[in-house]
């Protein structure tokens, strides 16, 4: 069966910079996955590698099988890869249920110019799926630039899921939230993973342990430790990482 | 979305007020003098030319100082096609409605790629660079005192024959034209199409990363604000019977730009209230003091401040004042 991601080599530096390392990573799917790491490890920079927001310098990135290194931001989301972003970005001046519909939309090739938006009876069912799913349906009239830090993050996994992602790319979703918040969320990316393939970012350590099937550890744009939640945290070396003594950076890569 | 649907009563609404615009050439002379109706078409074709601005900026986001060029070349296509070319009324204003989107359509490839000030700067250097060449070719263009056009009937059947010479017809001739425009926009903005452009404006990388092409987007924005201010220049010309190079001046662009945040960007009719209320505003004051500029340079101000969202946006929420919103479901918090 073909992995649903495949990365070789991937390297990207700023300047004398060296953000990601020659990154080896293989996701069989049917998993979720949690990528951890102390900051400036190069998490990020590796999301935006893979959903094109930045270009590689080296290496290659497979997604299903097809080669998707380089390409734009626009064309990897419509092979299926979502994303949500660290710092939340939503249509601030849309309402919650336009933000969802125009991401619903987005996956006919074409725009129709001369048919009412409100014509889609699909579009409209499927939007509301949707927005009970990530839980933002209580505020579907609301201006999403309204909404609480909390809410704005679960209507950007709204506005994931509605593009029908086979792989969810998700940055540190659990970010700045109230422990309630938290709870709502850590369930509902729990309930997704069942269908769709889950990769996260996230610094919480109690959730990445709750949730994850597999963890992979980034330490310095390299990749230092990729495992089962039990081998992660019995890895002596993980645990320097997040101690902070100095770590031999050819040990392992 | 839920504004996107015609009631029964919006519906009526909207009857009544395009039946009152309609008759204006019959009622507006009871009130005030009869040159009142030519300063309404007037202000119908230069509300045109504020809804391209407001194509690009309100909805697509993407701030044009450089509409005038479109808005130029579509006053000289009927120029040329009537002077020099002899492609009579329709051909002309084809024309010139079609040269006006085709150099958007060439111009938008370069100008699309950037963004905010970016993006503006270049539209003024483009606007500029046509301007000067226009200023230039002064045996062709006229330059800066313009060409005078003898226009021909745009009708004649048997014995009857239609021309813009009277005022009504002529009146009716651009509002034609004008409520197409606008019914055409209408159409384009409430469908999958308008609310990608949105997104586009509200976050450019988030549509991205939902699947949107922000620059095609982009792009057929600016080539449609290309016709409608191609069209605006087109009427222009036919209405003045004249075309010159100091209508595609970048200052011109700017007052595009002005009628669009004083009547309220992103609104479809806000350009036209925009356009309406300052154009009344320069004939009732130019006629008595000959520093208009103050006083659009303060009423400026003053809307930015306190109703950023412009007349429309005034309008709006006065309406929403005096109904305590029945559409909207009950808040369960």
């Amino acid at each position: 069966m073909t992995n649903v991601m495949e990365i070789r080599g991937l390297t990207k530096s700023f300047g004398g910079l060296t953000a990601v390392n020659g990154v080896d990573l293989t996701l069989p799917g049917k998993e979720l996955h949690a990528i951890i790491g102390p900051n400036g490890a190069g998490k990020t920079t590796f999301f935006n590698l893979i959903s094109g927001f930045l270009r590689a310098d080296k290496g290659t990135v497979r997604f299903l099988g097809e080669d998707v290194t380089g390409l734009p931001t626009h064309k990897i989301s419509r092979l299926g890869v979502a994303r949500t972003l660290q710092v939340k970005s939503v249509f601030n001046g849309l309402s919650v249920h336009d933000n969802v519909w125009i991401a619903a939309q987005s996956r006919s090739r074409f725009l129709n110019p001369f048919r009412p938006a409100h014509s889609y009876a699909a579009t409209a069912r499927k939007v509301d799926e949707v927005m009970e799913r990530a839980g933002v349906a209580r505020h579907r009239d609301d201006l999403a630039g309204n909404l609480s830090y909390g809410d704005q993050a679960l209507l950007e996994i709204a506005i994931a899921l509605a593009t029908e992602p086979r792989l969810l790319l998700l940055d540190e979703p659990v970010a700045g939230m109230s422990p309630e918040e938290t709870d709502r969320t850590v369930a509902t990316v729990r309930e997704l993973a069942k269908t769709v393939d889950v990769v996260l970012i996230e610094h919480d350590m109690e959730v990445v342990f709750d949730i994850a099937d597999t963890i992979t550890v980034m330490n310095q744009g390299t990749v230092l430790r990729q495992g089962t939640p039990a081998e992660i945290a019995a890895d002596p070396r993980v645990q320097d990482v997040y101690l902070g003594v100095p770590e031999d950076d050819d040990a392992e890569g | 979305m839920s504004s996107d649907v015609l009631s029964p009563g919006r519906l009526a609404i909207f009857a009544a007020v395009l039946l009152l615009v309609a008759a204006v050439p019959w009622w507006l002379p009871a009130l005030v003098e009869d040159y009142w109706v030519d300063i309404a078409a007037e202000i119908l074709i230069w509300s045109l030319f504020a809804a391209s601005v407001n194509l690009l900026y309100g909805y697509a986001g993407l701030l044009s100082f450089g509409q005038a060029l479109y808005f130029g070349v579509g006053a000289y296509g009927v120029a040329f096609g009537l002077q020099h070319f002899g492609l009579g009324f329709w051909g002309s204003m084809g024309l010139g409605v079609t040269a006006a989107t085709a150099m958007a359509a060439v111009a938008g490839i370069f100008a699309v790629r950037l963004t905010w000030h970016y993006f503006s700067i270049i539209t003024i250097v483009f606007g500029l660079i046509l301007y000067l060449l226009t200023v230039g070719a002064k045996d062709l263009t006229g330059g800066d005192d313009g060409l005078s056009l003898s226009l021909p009937p745009f009708f004649s059947l048997g014995g009857v024959e239609l021309d813009l010479f009277d005022q009504a017809t002529q009146y009716l001739f651009v509002l034609f034209f004008v409520g197409l425009c606008y019914g055409a926009m209408w159409v384009v903005l409430r469908s999958p199409f308008g609310y990608g452009l949105k997104a586009v404006r509200e976050n450019a990388p988030r549509a991205g990363l939902i699947g949107l092409d922000a620059f095609w987007l982009r792009y057929a924005a600016f080539v449609m604000a290309g016709f409608l201010a191609g069209m605006g220049g087109a009427l222009f010309a036919l209405f003045s019977r004249y075309a010159s190079a100091q209508y595609m001046y970048w200052t011109v662009s700017g007052e595009g730009v002005i009628w669009t945040i004083v009547g309220g960007a992103g609104t479809l009719f806000g350009p036209l209230i925009g356009t309406a209320a300052l154009i009344v505003l320069r004939e009732e004051i130019s006629s008595i003091w000959e520093h208009y500029l103050m006083v659009l340079g303060v009423i400026v101000i003053l809307m930015v401040t306190f109703a950023p969202r412009g007349f429309a946006g005034l309008i709006e929420d006065a309406v929403r004042r005096l109904k305590p919103t029945p559409s909207a479901p009950p808040r369960s918090e």
